[in-house]
């Protein structure tokens, strides 16, 4: 699993938000607050950009992200196809899940997932705190008619550079059908502000799917001491370990975000009133309907990353050990 | 001309011979492929000629194929093969393989599929189905002209491919001689062993040619009488010159094909047809050292250019019989009557041949040759290879065309899975694990299958005494017998994964991938390393390193 680490953290970096500066701030901490921090760190960029001609060789830095894909795109599909039958809609087009929806991608790279998304049908805006990534992204769109004409269906994908809270400032909240933000936490500044602005962004009953790394034994001896002390694949000090987050804590973090994080008042209504993101726990899990998450691994015999089964044996072990993908529904208004 | 707009395609196809049509055929099967990409599928020569091929029933096409159970399955899940005429086609139900020295023989069934007796598992009621490229060949246009969602350009050629200019990397342009220019996400390449997509993407391809030729002809015979086995067994000899082969296709008619020497075989051919009926029955009777003889006096004919009569050559041929004092009531005497209660040993033998269909026979020259990877990358990049582009091989095992659709199953998944998860079908990693899973399974049926050649072709003392012995020869059977039987899929198991085994599944995937990959490290110095996970790779690495210190 460690190579994979070295191409993910460079990917990582392409949604530099500023460094922690103290390590030891935890993420358990993390409350929902308000959410105006705008946090983009010029070095990180620099650094990035020049890394941003690697996003399309799939055989270097990035290749193992290429391979991480169809994993995440897969987890996206199952669960918005799930959804859709869930609201009782049979018109489901299952070539083109995401037909008509809009769907954003925070922090984009070079646009790895935005063209998996705007191929499932998703009208894709793709935002990323690096120019060069950006330009990197729109040039290979380009080279693709299926992605910027709209000849087939009126899907289309657009880049933007700006960061999460500019974008809500310029869009407003209840502008996305769908929003991604992939292996972007856990670089964040103020993951709690992060999260909010995101989730505000997400129409009521829309979606909301975040990746990451769960901070375990496991992952500081895969990510950080292999990756980057013993192997050094990666850059010492690219992690901090402190600031992976479990995915107990992200559930956490929606049981007591409101349905609509945009209002401060939520906060103090008494209890009776308010109607966070996961109403409860079933023993520890959140309703299939409202939160989900998955691990996922990656097979080095294979050279593939594997969505871990739901009901396999120890799935929720797996997703707790390292990286998994997470899946938030908006309530309905 | 020269400066045509490119037409904008997801997947074209370059050859229109099996592979190739079956890929295009398995694409428009699936509507979720059928609505999303556009395929052109280009063919130099004339299509109309297959589509409108219709031999009468008592004549056959030179060139067959033992379609497997697992190629026959796949052909009718993508609703081609309601569309092969199968009347023409004979199951085999039965191979008979022995050793031209030594007559140490194995016989192989439907019986041996051990693996049948597993619960799940239908008894299986024919190996394999022997069936002319040409039917397989119309079928798949046919199954194309109904559902036409593939665009079928024949009668063209590829004048050149090039790389577009663009920042980035460009797309393969495909520059056809009725002017056209094709911009390809996906190049493939089904255009044979000089395949023009192999040297566009710059894939080096390993091999060399055999000294060896293969004869093919349709042999005509009696039918089996009342107290024999139908004619659904096949039967293969292997002669220190190559093996010979007798493939069943009707009740009266059979197909063959004989590897030999070149100069050999192109003397046979410019025999008598009748010269060459009866080296033929005499190739699967006689010893060896009188086969050896009869083909010097064919050799000789040739080259005093007084050919060789047929009635001297079957006089010479009984009197060889007899002084191997060959029971005239045997099977193996071809001086007996064949007429009445056929003798003991008949089902031993293919049925005497009695002529050959005119016009049917002719020879090319085998090789073996292996590309150094199915996909194309960097300046090559947005190619893949399918069947003969990639790989041709030795024809004893009846593999080629079995190996051709086992790639086109493998290549249509994955892009069927790369559609699925909104991926770029022209991506290499879209298209790795189609690289990964094709070439060690056809490295290791065409390693089989030319270690298999190279001993019945030695001359080396020691080689020829084991073979002769017959150890060597019955462990060497078994490694065929292994390679038609599993690998080359007699059995179909295509059966889809319930629920709840997914998760057992998960579990016994990856210790087979483990043990898979080990031994590819282990066995392969070159070619798949590149294929072995690069996670692996340097665990192994790191490992190797540390036990140096």
């Amino acid at each position: 699993m460690t190579p994979l680490r070295g191409a993910c953290n460079a990917a990582r970096r392409s949604l530099v938000y500023r460094r922690a500066t103290s390590a030891s701030r935890h993420f358990a901490s993390l409350h929902a607050g308000p959410a105006n921090q705008s946090s983009v760190n010029p070095d990180e960029i620099a650094h990035f950009s020049k890394l941003s001609q690697a996003w399309w060789d799939e055989r270097g830095e990035f290749g193992l992200l290429h391979k991480m894909n169809p994993v995440r795109i897969q987890f996206i599909r199952q669960k918005m196809l799930e959804m859709r039958r869930e609201d009782g809609l049979d018109d489901v087009n299952m070539a083109r899940p995401l037909d008509d929806m809009d769907v954003l991608d925070v922090g984009c790279g070079g646009g790895l997932l935005c063209e998996s998304l705007a191929r499932l049908g998703g009208r894709t805006l793709g935002i990323d705190a690096s120019a060069s990534n950006i330009a990197i992204a729109s040039l290979h769109a380009s080279a693709d008619p299926g992605l910027t004409s709209t000849r087939k269906g009126n899907h289309t994908l657009t880049y933007e550079h700006t960061s999460v809270e500019d974008l809500l400032a310029q869009r407003g909240p209840k502008s996305f059908d769908v929003v991604c933000s992939m292996e972007v936490i856990e670089h964040v500044d103020n993951p709690a502000a992060f999260l909010t602005n995101c989730a505000t962004l997400v129409k009521p009953g829309g979606h909301l799917f975040l990746s990451t790394i769960a901070r375990t034994p496991l992952s500081y001896a895969l990510t950080i001491l292999a990756a980057e002390h013993i192997l050094r694949l990666v850059t010492p000090g690219t992690h901090t370990h402190s600031k992976y987050i479990n995915p107990d804590e992200l559930t956490d973090f929606f049981l007591r975000l409101d349905s609509d994080p945009a209002s401060q008042s939520a906060v103090a209504d008494p209890p009776e009133v308010r109607r966070p993101w996961i109403s409860r726990l079933y023993g520890s899990v959140p309703a299939r309907t409202e939160a989900e998450m998955r691990g996922i691994i990656y097979l080095p015999w294979k050279g593939e990353w594997m969505l871990v089964p739901r009901g396999a044996a120890g799935a929720s072990a797996w997703a707790e050990a390292c990286n998994y993908l997470f899946w938030v529904r908006r309530p309905f208004e | 001309m020269a400066t045509s707009v490119p037409q904008q395609s997801d997947i074209v196809i370059v050859g229109g011979g099996p592979a190739g049509l079956a890929l295009a055929s398995a694409l428009s099967s699936q509507p979720a492929i059928r609505d999303t990409l556009r395929v052109v599928l280009v063919e130099a020569s004339d299509l109309s000629k297959v589509r409108n091929w219709n031999d009468g029933p008592s004549t056959f096409s030179n060139r067959v194929s033992s379609i497997t159970n697992a190629s026959q399955a796949f052909l009718q899940e993508i609703g081609v093969w309601a569309h092969v005429d199968e009347g023409r086609t004979c199951p085999i139900e039965e191979m008979q393989v022995w050793d031209g020295v030594s007559d140490a023989r194995i016989t192989f069934s439907t019986q041996d599929d051990h693996a049948s007796f597993l619960p799940d598992a239908s008894p299986q009621s024919q190996m394999a189905r022997l069936t002319e490229n040409l039917n397989l060949q119309r079928a798949l246009l046919r199954h194309l002209d109904s559902n036409r969602t593939v665009e079928l350009v024949d009668n063209v050629k590829v004048q050149s491919i090039v790389r577009e200019e663009r920042e980035g990397g460009g797309w393969p342009l495909v520059h056809l001689s009725d002017g056209r220019v094709l911009r390809a996400r996906l190049l493939v390449g089904a255009d044979g062993f000089n395949s023009p997509v192999r040297a566009y993407a710059g894939i080096e391809s390993y091999g060399w040619a055999y000294n060896t030729t293969a004869i093919v002809a349709t042999l005509f015979h009696k039918p089996r009488t009342s107290f024999q086995a139908q004619n659904t067994i096949a039967y293969q000899r292997f002669l220190p010159t190559g093996p010979i082969a007798f493939l069943p296709l009707s009740p009266t008619a059979s197909s063959l094909v004989w590897s030999t020497k070149p100069h050999l075989a192109k003397a046979l051919l410019s025999s008598d047809p009748a010269v060459l009926t009866s080296m033929i029955n005499a190739a699967f009777r006689l010893p060896e050292v009188s086969l050896r003889y009869l083909h010097q006096q064919i050799l000789d004919s040739v080259s005093n250019g007084a050919l060789i009569s047929s009635q001297q050559l079957r006089e010479e041929i009984s009197w060889r019989g007899r002084s191997h004092h060959i029971d005239p009531r045997s099977a193996y005497s071809l001086t007996a009557d064949t007429e009445g209660v056929p003798p003991e040993d008949a089902d031993a033998l293919p049925p005497v041949v009695t002529s050959i269909q005119p016009g049917s026979a002719a020879f090319f020259p085998l090789r073996f040759s292996h590309a150094d990877d199915y996909i194309g990358d960097g300046a090559g990049a947005r190619t893949v290879l399918v069947g003969d582009a990639a790989h041709t091989i030795h024809p004893l095992a009846g593999q080629g065309l079995n190996m051709g659709l086992g790639d086109v199953e493998s290549l249509f998944n994955c892009i069927h899975k790369a559609v699925t998860n909104g991926g770029d079908i022209g991506s290499r990693t879209a298209l790795l694990p189609y690289a990964r899973e094709r070439y060690f399974e056809n490295h290791k049926i065409m390693s089989a299958c030319d270690k298999l050649h190279k001993l019945y072709s030695s001359t080396s003392e020691p080689v020829v005494w084991a073979r002769s012995v017959g150890v060597e020869v019955l462990n060497e059977l078994d490694s065929v017998k292994a390679a038609i039987m599993l690998n080359a899929g007699s059995r179909s198991s295509r059966t889809p994964p319930s629920g709840r085994q997914i998760g057992a599944n998960f579990a016994a995937d990856a210790v087979e991938s483990i043990a898979r990959s080990v031994a590819g490290v282990s066995t392969l110095t070159t070619g798949v390393a590149g294929l072995v996970g690069e996670g692996l790779q340097r665990v192994l690495q790191t490992v190797a390193n540390s036990q140096r210190r």
